[in-house]
């Protein structure tokens, strides 16, 4: 018996080598979806995207997590609205590209320095983009998953809801659904307190993440070419990096 | 001495210098193009446009090399073609080069 179920696993193992599973398909295959269709996403499909992410790790199994699902388009207009605003300041304050602006520049330089995750070139372009409203934020998507951490969680509560924000995602994306992380209700929760105000959103809980969640317009997912990155690989006494 | 120099941790580079932040690029072949802009729709840093009814790149596109406009054009007419490289404190440490999922 022993014998016949290692031969089994054996010729999985051997198969695996010219075959991906349906699990890394989707995983390979997603790709961020930021075009809907207007259809609304049916409730058992969202709350089966929500088990997904019920069912995630965390650290003591504390599930520092709280989803908020919003399926109102007054909500998320509005959220997106405060988001347009609080990015159209800034663009004033930092935006120094291509204007000659010093001052905006040293603006921007210092609060590069102590946000330089925020900062970072791509979301600077970003925020600029979204004030001139030339970026969806959750481009009209049906249905927003709002993702809070547990600030007393164990270990980094932020990581485990990462976690089960992407086991949401994969999950939806193996059902046909399309999803995109959006990250900037960020200065909507944390600039001002209108709208943990208006859904009761109370300490513990901060703000980490959104996901857009729709029926996708044409077929976004799909397999691409990605940057390699190297990887230490320690073995047999010795060091080697591979890409 | 580690993955930056002291002077390129310190060194914030300027946004708007290609030499000093240099974006992603993608291609399109304008043969296959229909101009059904989705990748317009699709891109996360707003850097297509539709030109003569033709997919282009904007003059100051910051593609991220995502390679969601590879993936959602029907007609295959879309290629990434390099990945981003920033300099100073950002600077982009152990990538290699573009490659599909390899089995």
């Amino acid at each position: 018996m022993v014998d016949q179920e290692q031969k089994l696993s054996e010729t999985k193992i051997e198969q695996l080598k010219s075959v991906r599973t349906e699990t890394e398909d989707v995983i390979l295959k997603r790709r961020s979806v930021r075009v809907f269709q207007k259809k609304q996403v049916p409730e058992f499909l969202i709350k089966r995207m929500l088990e997904a992410g019920r069912f995630a790790p965390s650290a003591g199994n504390s599930m520092p997590w709280k989803f908020v699902v919003l399926r109102d388009q007054e909500i998320i207009d509005g959220i997106t609205q405060t988001i347009i605003e609080t990015c159209k300041i800034y663009k004033g304050l930092i935006d120094y590209r291509y204007n000659g602006s010093i001052l905006r520049r040293i603006i921007a330089n210092i609060i590069i320095k102590s946000k330089p995750n925020d900062l970072h070139p791509v979301p600077f372009g970003a925020i600029s983009l979204i004030a001139d409203e030339k970026l969806g934020l959750f481009h009209n998507a049906p249905t927003v998953i709002l993702i809070f951490a547990d600030e007393r969680g164990i270990g980094f509560p932020t990581l485990d809801c990462g976690i089960a924000g992407q086991n949401m995602v994969l999950a939806a994306h193996s059902m046909g659904l399309g999803t995109c992380w959006i990250g900037f209700p960020k200065v909507a929760f944390e600039n001002t307190s209108i709208w943990r105000n208006r859904l009761g959103i109370d300490y513990p809980y901060k703000f980490v993440s959104s996901l857009a969640v729709g029926f996708p317009m044409g077929k976004p997912d799909g397999m691409v070419a990605r940057p390699t990155h190297a990887v230490d690989w320690y073995e047999d006494g010795m060091k080697k990096t591979l890409y | 001495m580690g993955n930056l120099s002291k002077a390129e941790k310190k060194k914030i580079p300027r946004y708007d210098d290609q030499t000093q932040i240099e974006m992603g690029l993608v291609q399109f072949d304008l043969a296959k193009c229909n101009g059904c802009s989705l990748c317009v729709k699709a891109c996360p840093a707003d850097a297509i446009k539709l030109q003569d009814k033709k997919a282009k790149l904007n003059d100051h596109p910051e593609c991220m090399a995502c390679g969601d406009c590879v993936a959602i054009c029907s007609e295959k007419a879309v290629t990434l073609v390099k990945s981003y490289r920033y300099s100073g404190r950002y600077k982009t440490i152990d990538q290699g080069g573009l490659e599909l999922p390899r089995l």
